[in-house]
């Protein structure tokens, strides 16, 4: 009987390769096969859209980047499943509210946001919010409204479509389901590198550097959005 | 197996004042010297440095891209439009509207009541083998919808009436077409 971690390691792969297929890695935005289907959708789609909510998460690689940040020092699978859940209720919140009440958020703003908590979560890594000032922020509150940004910014991309009101909001919570269900995949994957890693002295030797670059690769997606905002 | 999970398990870093100033200014840095030299050259073909343009990175941006998106152009002009078309007695009617890939239609029709048969489909512009794409074949006497075209070229319908009598169309449709007509 196959234990506990190869039956986890093996469904990972599965779900992952599934959700790897057609590999186009477009933070946040939709590839052409997506914009085709949604310009064309009419009524409710709960399986596309559940799959479109899951791309958009396994293939975002800013917010795998947060993800990354999150994990670094979670272990207990309650943290991890509180911390994921608060992302998505503050994600399908806006998500929703947003698409239904007709809200448009710059999406360069909103991604430039997304990098600051990439930045955010790295300084906090390094113990930088103790250092300056006794304590570090509320990680949950903070991946709430983390999350809460992220669905504004979706709603904003979605609108481009004008989606049709027939099966609008069954259609938008499948979306929220996806990416639940995407965060969970893409959670596997990397939570099966950081334990692996986790149990090896280079842990603890490469984690300042980790999690240096990750605060690095964070100003980066700021720069990178910021550009676009003021030029386009 | 149980794995007990080491008791050396980081649960953060402590770093001095000194070693968390240095590495956030690292950070910030090696971001901007990324964002500098390959990102903003490759993605912007803003190249302050010049160094992008010597490592071949603003080849992006060399050949201006020709033609707009075409979602921008739909945004523009969609006017409504009514078309009343007659369906002769016994006779089939070809109804097309020429227009751009991803261009979209939204239309409602209706007929005085009867039912026709009818095949919604698109030919590729410039095509002569005469293949053809169905998005819907049916018999109603009313149908609501939009599509967006796969392909440039000439898409509508083709209704047949079986009855004896002449049967009208009205046809509302709203969207980007370059031109419709009879074919």
């Amino acid at each position: 009987m196959p234990t506990i971690m190869q039956r986890y390691v093996l469904f990972t792969f599965i779900v992952l390769f599934a959700l790897w297929l057609p590999f186009d890695v477009f933070a946040h935005g939709v590839d052409e096969r997506t914009r085709a289907f949604l310009l064309q959708n009419t009524g409710v789609q709960i399986i596309p859209f559940l799959y479109i909510g899951a791309k958009h998460m396994v293939t975002g690689y800013d917010h795998l980047l947060f993800l990354v940040g999150v994990l670094f020092f979670l272990y207990k699978r309650r943290d991890i499943l509180l911390y994921v859940s608060m992302f998505t209720l503050g994600h399908s919140l806006t998500l929703l509210f947003g698409v239904i009440s007709d809200i448009q958020v710059n999406a360069y703003l909103i991604d430039a946001i997304i990098g600051l908590s990439v930045v955010y979560k790295g300084f906090d890594n390094l113990g930088g919010f103790s250092r300056l000032f006794g304590k570090s922020p509320n990680a949950k509150l903070a991946v709430l409204i983390f999350g809460l940004f992220h669905g504004f910014g979706l709603a904003t991309k979605l609108q481009e479509f004008q989606l049709p009101d027939d099966g609008l909001i069954a259609n938008l919570v499948a979306f929220n389901v996806g990416v639940e269900l995407g965060q969970f995949s893409a959670l596997a994957f990397i939570l099966l590198i950081i334990n692996f890693w986790r149990k090896h002295h280079s842990f603890t030797r490469f984690a300042t550097s980790t999690n240096c670059m990750l605060m690095s690769a964070g100003f980066m997606l700021i720069g990178f959005q910021l550009t676009g905002y003021f030029i386009s | 197996m149980q794995k007990v999970m080491p008791k050396t398990t980081p649960q953060a870093i402590t770093l001095t004042n000194t070693a968390l100033l240095k590495y956030t200014l690292f950070s910030v840095i090696f971001a901007a010297s990324a964002l500098l030299i390959v990102i903003l050259p490759a993605e912007y073909n803003i190249d302050p440095t010049g160094i992008g343009q010597k490592l071949g990175l603003t080849v992006f941006h060399d050949a201006e891209i020709v033609s707009s998106d075409p979602l921008s152009l739909q945004a523009s002009a969609a006017v409504t439009e009514t078309i009343a078309v007659i369906v002769p007695a016994g006779k089939g009617v070809e109804y097309k509207f020429i227009m751009e890939q991803y261009q979209k239609l939204t239309y409602e029709w209706d007929t005085d009541s009867q039912a026709l048969y009818f095949d919604l489909h698109g030919e590729p512009k410039g095509d002569t083998t005469g293949y053809f794409e169905s998005y819907a074949i049916a018999t109603l006497d009313e149908m609501k919808g939009s599509f967006t075209a796969p392909f440039a070229g000439s898409h509508g319908w083709y209704w047949k009436n079986e009855t004896d009598t002449p049967i009208t169309v009205q046809l509302t449709v709203k969207g980007e077409y370059v031109q419709h007509g009879l074919k």
